[in-house]
């Protein structure tokens, strides 16, 4: 009984006016009904014209992040999150899933990831006082929200309208996959033509540069007038075939 | 070494004359990295003739000790010290527990379990 009582006042505060939270909370409860506490906002507002109720959009603020089902469920996004914190987490792990809520995308979780603990051991002073000593940990909190059946395209669109609202104190990281058709020969041509395709859009999403081709760089490094010199050589010391 | 060493100051951490020593190494390899590499891969490969590999062999030994990967070692960010340097804070042990009970590190705290 005197637990669910504060339960039921919370209920009713979010129907009832303000004036029903000045009535002694315990007192009233336990005794008497109090008779203010009933007043409904219709039969306040009675004579003015009904309240407009909030939008949906704006009520499900307070509601769980809703979720699209998946209709094949195969995995093409696999977003990480993680934190030094859980507030910031949990937040920004909400604000991802409604995200991927509104532009279509059905995601599964968050999920709980192992925490990763770090643990020092230092001395307090110099190293004579070895004794005494003190210790440090940070733990990292992390996250996985999985997008499933994502069109690639509405998937970078998600994580870079995460990463344009990102908070700080919170890193992320993804993986994405994409699928192509069963003829290989075809398919690969098309992956290859997409990688092409991709890698402007990608381009500020990651820190990877290109490499370029390694056989080619090799052969100029060999090739090149300083290794040549040292090495008292006057032909290419490597070809490439 | 001077002619590697860089005309203008391009440290951001505490400075002293080893810090600048070990930050000039620092280029000084990665600017030749690709070369060795090339080298070593000369000189391991088989099927290329004894004498280009003997010639890459020469030419690694011959280079300049500051280009090789062992002359860095990791000194501290906040006093230039070379031991007991905690590597995921590039700082010594006593100055990571300064900056880490003045809440300067993120997510450091102290422990007990």
């Amino acid at each position: 009984m005197l637990r669910q009582s504060p339960l039921r006042l919370s209920q009713l505060q979010a129907s009832v006016p303000w004036i029903a939270n000045k009535t002694p909370a315990f007192g009233c409860l336990s005794n008497k009904p109090n008779s203010r506490t009933y007043s409904t906002p219709a039969k306040k507002n009675g004579d003015n014209e009904p309240s407009l109720r909030n939008p949906r959009s704006l009520q499900a603020i307070h509601l769980k992040p809703l979720k699209r089902e998946a209709q094949f469920g195969i995995p093409s996004c696999d977003l990480q999150l993680r934190s030094f914190s859980l507030q910031p987490l949990q937040f920004f792990s909400d604000f991802a899933l409604r995200a991927a809520y509104f532009l279509g995308l059905p995601a599964s979780g968050p999920i709980t990831l192992p925490r990763i603990t770090e643990r020092w051991t230092v001395p307090r002073s110099h190293f004579i006082f070895k004794k005494s000593q003190e210790n440090f940990e940070r733990v990292t909190l992390r996250r996985m929200i999985q997008i499933k059946d994502g069109n690639p395209e509405t998937v970078q669109l998600w994580l870079a309208y995460l990463r344009k609202h990102q908070i700080y104190g919170i890193g992320m990281k993804a993986n994405m996959w994409e699928f192509g058709t069963t003829e290989m020969s075809k398919s690969l041509e098309e992956v290859e033509a997409k990688s092409l395709e991709s890698a402007a859009p990608w381009a500020h999403l990651g820190q990877t540069g290109s490499i370029g081709e390694s056989d080619k760089a090799v052969a100029d490094i060999l090739n090149s007038r300083r290794v040549k010199k040292a090495a008292d050589y006057n032909y290419p010391i490597h070809e490439i075939s | 070494m001077s002619m590697f060493r860089a005309k203008k100051l391009d440290l951001g951490c505490f400075v002293k004359a080893r810090t600048i020593r070990d930050h000039t190494k620092r280029k000084v390899f990665e600017e030749h990295e690709a070369e060795r590499q090339a080298l070593r891969y000369v000189i391991r490969n088989t099927t290329l003739p004894p004498r280009t590999r003997a010639t890459a062999q020469l030419q690694l030994s011959q280079m300049h000790c500051y280009t090789r990967p062992t002359q860095i070692r990791n000194r501290c960010i906040m006093g230039g010290q070379g031991r007991g340097v905690l590597r995921a804070f590039k700082m010594t042990r006593f100055n990571f527990r300064m900056e880490a009970m003045a809440g300067n590190l993120p997510g450091v705290k102290r422990a007990s379990w």
